[in-house]
C-alpha cells in the first residue's frame, strides 16, 4: 500500500480499526486519545500527517456525544496539520435517525401509563368476537355508519349502547394523559432524563412540558441531521464514508462527498451461507418503512416477502384498513390482520403473552386498550410464515421494541424459527435483555458497532456476526486510489 | 439586525394565541432557554430579567444521543441560550446540548441566537503548543458558528484572543468587578497585596492591581506536563501581607496550593484566592481541604459543588442578565467591564 495513506482510529471501536487496518495491510498511526482532569478531550497526534490522505474511523456508539467530539477534533487536529485529505470513517453514523416522536393534536408525545385494568366487560370479549370484528373491518361494511369500529377500539360491536358511549368519549377534549418518559417502555425512541439531572432542579421537567398545551404550537422535536453534517464538514472533513444510512436522504445534508456503503451483499452471503433452508425463509419487514429494504434482498435470492405493518393514529382511520392490506405485496393467498385489539392478543396467546408482559412488550397491546384512548395500535402481517422461517431485516437495532414485537407476532403466526438482521446492533438500554425473552433465534448484526456485550448476553450461539471491516478496507483503498466503489454497492466483498 | 421580519399573512396562525403572546412577538421579546449544565444560574439570570426560562426538554435517548424539544413558538424571537462548559463525563454532551439547542432555535426561525457560555470549553486548547496538537478553542467556534449562533457572551475567557477565533460578535465579560465588591466588604484590603500564580495571568493581575491601586507579585511556575507543576519562583515582597491570588480558573488546584504555600513560605500572612471559574476537577477537594489557603473564592459561572468551608462564591448573574438585557435592546455593554451590578 502506499506510503502516503495515514489511518486513525478513535476509541469507540478498535477492533474494528484493526481489522480495517489489517485488510489494508498498514498499521494505524499513533495517536494518543484522552480527556483532561476537566473531562475535555485531548488528543495529540503522534506521527506526520503532512500533505497526507487521512482516514479517521469512528462509529457512532459507545457515549455518542464523546466520541463525536473526539472525532471532531482529530479531523481539526488533522487538517490543522496541513493533512492533503480527511476522511471521516463512520461505520454507523450517529444521529443519522431523525427523531420521530409521534405527537397527538394536543401535543403531547404518545406515550402513556400502562393500563392493566382490563374492564370486565373485555375480558369477556373471546377469540370469537374479536375474530368476528377483524372480518367486519376487512369488509370494510361498517367503515362509514360510525366512528367508532376502528381497529384497536375495544369491543365497537359488542353493544350500542357502548359505541355510543365511547363515541361520545372520543368527541369530547379527552385530557391528555401524562407521559412517564423516563420509565415507559412502550415506545421505540423515548428521551430518557438521565440521571441525576433532575434532581439538580432541572427547568425543563418532562412532564411539566408535555403537558404544556399551549395552543396553536405543536411541539417538535430536533432534526439534528443537518447540524452532524455541518459539524463534520467544520470540522474539516473532506469526505464521509458510512454504511446503512438511515435516511437515503442523509447524503444530502452534507456539502462533501458521502460514501455510502450497504451491508446488503454481506447480508445476503451470510443468509445463504449460515441459515439452514434459506430457500423456503420468508423475509420480513417490521415496519412499512423498512419494505424497500427487505425486498431488495427477498429479490436478490428469490425469496417471499411478509410485511409488518405498525400505526398508531391518534385520530379515526379515514379509510378502511383493509385499503392497506390489498394494495401491499400480498405473496400469500390471504393476508392476515392480527391483534387489531389487545384482547387478541391477551386471550389468544395467553400462554406466551404473559412471559413478556414484563418487559413491556404486552404493555403496548394493553395501552391501546385502555378505555378513554385516543390511539389506535393496529399491529398487521402481511403474508404468509406459517411454518416458515422468518428472517426479519431492519437497517438497525436500538431499543429493540420493534424487532422483538414483530418476532412475537411471528411466533403467533406459527413461524417456526425466527432470524433478525440489521446492519447497526445498538441495543441501548435493556435491549439485550428484551432480545434474550424474545422469540428470536438468532440475531445477526454487523461489527459496525462494537459486539462482546451482545455475544456475552446472549451466547454465541445466538448471535452472529457481519464482518464489514474487509468493505471498509476495500472503500478505504478504492478512494485512496481514485477508484470507482460502486462495485461495493453490488457485490460487497 | 438586518433580517426582515416575516410577511404577515404567515401570522395567520398566530391569531389562534392571546393577544399577550400576540404582543410578544410582534415586540421581539428575549427567551431564555438552558441546557442541563448550570440551571441554577439561568434560573438565577431569569430571576434576575423577570421572564421566565421557555419551556425546553433536553433529554438523552437510550442510545445516548441528545434530544431537544422546544415547548414553545420562538419564531422572530431574540433568543439567549444559557449554558455552560463543566462536567468531566458530559462536558461533550452540553456542548452538543448546545449546539443541538442553537441549531433547534435556527430551525424554528427565532431572529437573533446568543449563546451565553459563561464558561467557554476547550478555552485552554487555543494554541498549537506542540505539532499537530488541536486548536479546540477555534473548532468550538466554528462548530458554535456552524450551529447558527448570532452572537456569543462569555465571562473571563482564558485568553482573550479567542474572541478572534469567531466571526460574529463575541463579547467577553469580566468577573473582576463583582469580586472587587465582594472584596472591599470581605478582605482588609490596606495590607493587602495581589499575587499573580503565573506569568500569564500578570495582565489580569496588573490591570486589578491598578483598580484596587494595590502592589502586585508575580510566582513563576515551571511547568512540565499539563495540570501538573513542578516549581515555583516568587517575584515580590509579601512579607506580613494578606495576598491575593488571582487567576481564571481552578481546576486541579495544583497551582492554588503550591503557590499558596510558596506564599507562606515567603512570609505572607494569609493567602485568599480569586478565581473566576472553579472547575475543581480531580483531586481538587482534597487538595482544598489540606491547604492552609484562608479561603478561595469563585464565581458561580460553573456550578461548585465543593461543600467545603474554603469555598465562598460571588454571584456574577446581575453581570450576566444586565449584558444580556443591554444585547437585546441594543445599548453597550462596556459599562459591565468596569462596574457590576447591584446584587
Amino acid at each position: 500500500m502506499s506510503n502516503n495513506i495515514v489511518i486513525f482510529g478513535g476509541d469507540s471501536h478498535p477492533e474494528l480499526v484493526n481489522r480495517i487496518c489489517e485488510n489494508l495491510d498498514i498499521k494505524p498511526s499513533q495517536v494518543e486519545l484522552g480527556k483532561f482532569a476537566n473531562g475535555e478531550t485531548s488528543i495529540s497526534v503522534r506521527s506526520s500527517v503532512r500533505e497526507k490522505d487521512v482516514y479517521v474511523i469512528q462509529s457512532g456508539c459507545g457515549h455518542v456525544n464523546d466520541t463525536f467530539m473526539q472525532l471532531l477534533i482529530l479531523i481539526s487536529a488533522c487538517k490543522s496539520a496541513s493533512a492533503s485529505r480527511v476522511t471521516a470513517v463512520m461505520p454507523y453514523l450517529c444521529y443519522s435517525r431523525q427523531p420521530d416522536i409521534p405527537y397527538t393534536a394536543k401535543g403531547a408525545p404518545l406515550v402513556s401509563k400502562p393500563r392493566n385494568s382490563l374492564s370486565s366487560t373485555s375480558k369477556t370479549n373471546d377469540e370469537n368476537t374479536t375474530t368476528n370484528q377483524s372480518k367486519i373491518l376487512h369488509n370494510g361494511v361498517l367503515q362509514s355508519t360510525n366512528t367508532v369500529n376502528r381497529p384497536g377500539s375495544e369491543f365497537p360491536f359488542k353493544s350500542l349502547d357502548n359505541a355510543i358511549r365511547s363515541s361520545i368519549q372520543m368527541e369530547q377534549p379527552v385530557p391528555v394523559r401524562e407521559p412517564k418518559l423516563a420509565k415507559t417502555s412502550s415506545m421505540s425512541r423515548i428521551p430518557v432524563i438521565p440521571d441525576g439531572r433532575i434532581s439538580r432542579g432541572a427547568n425543563n421537567d418532562a412532564e411539566e412540558l408535555f403537558n404544556a398545551q399551549n395552543s396553536g404550537y405543536k411541539l417538535w422535536v430536533v432534526q439534528a441531521g443537518t447540524l452532524i453534517a455541518n459539524l463534520l464538514t467544520t470540522a474539516g472533513a473532506d469526505h464521509v464514508i458510512t454504511m446503512d444510512l438511515h435516511d437515503r436522504q442523509f447524503p444530502g445534508f452534507f456539502t462533501v462527498p458521502v460514501d455510502n456503503l450497504y451491508c446488503k451483499p454481506m447480508a445476503q452471503n451470510y443468509i445463504q451461507h449460515f441459515i439452514p433452508g434459506y430457500k423456503d425463509a420468508v423475509i420480513v419487514s417490521p415496519d412499512a418503512g423498512g419494505a424497500k429494504r427487505a425486498t431488495a434482498i427477498a429479490d436478490a435470492l428469490e425469496l417471499s416477502v411478509a410485511i409488518i405493518h405498525k400505526e398508531k393514529r391518534s385520530q379515526l382511520p379515514k379509510g378502511p384498513p383493509d385499503a392497506t392490506l390489498t394494495s401491499g405485496v400480498s405473496l400469500s393467498s390471504k393476508p392476515l390482520i392480527s391483534h387489531n385489539s389487545v384482547d387478541d392478543t391477551i386471550n389468544s396467546n395467553s400462554n406466551q403473552v404473559p412471559v413478556l408482559s414484563a418487559n413491556g412488550v404486552a404493555t403496548e397491546f394493553a395501552n391501546s386498550n385502555a378505555k378513554s384512548s385516543k390511539y389506535i395500535q393496529t399491529t398487521m402481517l402481511v403474508g404468509d410464515v406459517r411454518n416458515k422461517v422468518c428472517i426479519l431485516i431492519d437497517d438497525l437495532i436500538d431499543t429493540s421494541y420493534t424487532i422483538t414485537r414483530a418476532a412475537q407476532l411471528l411466533k403467533d403466526q406459527g413461524a417456526t424459527k425466527i432470524y433478525a438482521l440489521a446492519t447497526h446492533g445498538i441495543f441501548s438500554g435493556d435491549a439485550l435483555d428484551r432480545i434474550k425473552l424474545s422469540p428470536i433465534d438468532k440475531i445477526i448484526v454487523s461489527n459496525t458497532i462494537p459486539q462482546e456485550r451482545t455475544i456475552k448476553k446472549l451466547g454465541k450461539h445466538r448471535v452472529g456476526i457481519i464482518d464489514v471491516s474487509l468493505v471498509f478496507a476495500e472503500a478505504i483503498r478504492r478512494i485512496h486510489n481514485g477508484e470507482s466503489i460502486s462495485m461495493l454497492f453490488e457485490y460487497g466483498f | 439586525m438586518t433580517e426582515s421580519q416575516g410577511p404577515q399573512n404567515f401570522n395567520n396562525k398566530s391569531e389562534l394565541k392571546t393577544t399577550e403572546e400576540n404582543s410578544k412577538m410582534t415586540s421581539n421579546s428575549i427567551k431564555l432557554l438552558a441546557g442541563n449544565s448550570h440551571p441554577e444560574l439561568a434560573e438565577l439570570i431569569s430571576k434576575r430579567l423577570g421572564i421566565p426560562l421557555c419551556k425546553v426538554g433536553v433529554y438523552q435517548y437510550s442510545n445516548k444521543e441528545t434530544s431537544v424539544t422546544i415547548g414553545e413558538s420562538i419564531r422572530d424571537e431574540d433568543v439567549y441560550i444559557i449554558q455552560t462548559g463543566i462536567g468531566q463525563e458530559e462536558i461533550n454532551d452540553f456542548l452538543m446540548e448546545l449546539l443541538i439547542l442553537i441549531h433547534a432555535c435556527k430551525t424554528a426561525s427565532a431572529r437573533r441566537i446568543t449563546a451565553v457560555i459563561p464558561n467557554f470549553p476547550y478555552a485552554r486548547q487555543d494554541r498549537k503548543d506542540k505539532s499537530r496538537a488541536p486548536i479546540t478553542a477555534k473548532l468550538v467556534a466554528n462548530l458554535l458558528e456552524t450551529a447558527g449562533c448570532d452572537n456569543v457572551v462569555t465571562m473571563d475567557l482564558h485568553a482573550s484572543q479567542i474572541q478572534g477565533f469567531f466571526h460574529i460578535p463575541v463579547d467577553n465579560l469580566y468577573a473582576e468587578p463583582s469580586f472587587l465588591n465582594y472584596m472591599k466588604l470581605k478582605v482588609d484590603l490596606d495590607n493587602a497585596i495581589l499575587v499573580s500564580p503565573d506569568a500569564g495571568g500578570a495582565k489580569r493581575v496588573a490591570s486589578l492591581a491598578d483598580k484596587m491601586d494595590l502592589n502586585f507579585a508575580l510566582i513563576h511556575k515551571e511547568r512540565q506536563k499539563a495540570n501538573e507543576v513542578s516549581r515555583m519562583v516568587l517575584v515580590g515582597d509579601v512579607t506580613g501581607k494578606t495576598c491575593l491570588l488571582v487567576d481564571d480558573m481552578a481546576d486541579t488546584c495544583g497551582t492554588l496550593v503550591k503557590a499558596c504555600d510558596t506564599l507562606l513560605e515567603h512570609g505572607a500572612k494569609e493567602v485568599f484566592a480569586i478565581v473566576t471559574h472553579g472547575i475543581f476537577s480531580g483531586d481538587a477537594r482534597e487538595k482544598l481541604s489540606n491547604s492552609r489557603l484562608t479561603k478561595i473564592i469563585c464565581s458561580n459561572t460553573v456550578p461548585v459543588e465543593l461543600d467545603l468551608p474554603v469555598v465562598d462564591q460571588v454571584d456574577i448573574s446581575p453581570t450576566l442578565a444586565e449584558a444580556i438585557r443591554r444585547l437585546h435592546n441594543g445599548e453597550s455593554v462596556s459599562y459591565l467591564f468596569n462596574y457590576a451590578p447591584p446584587v
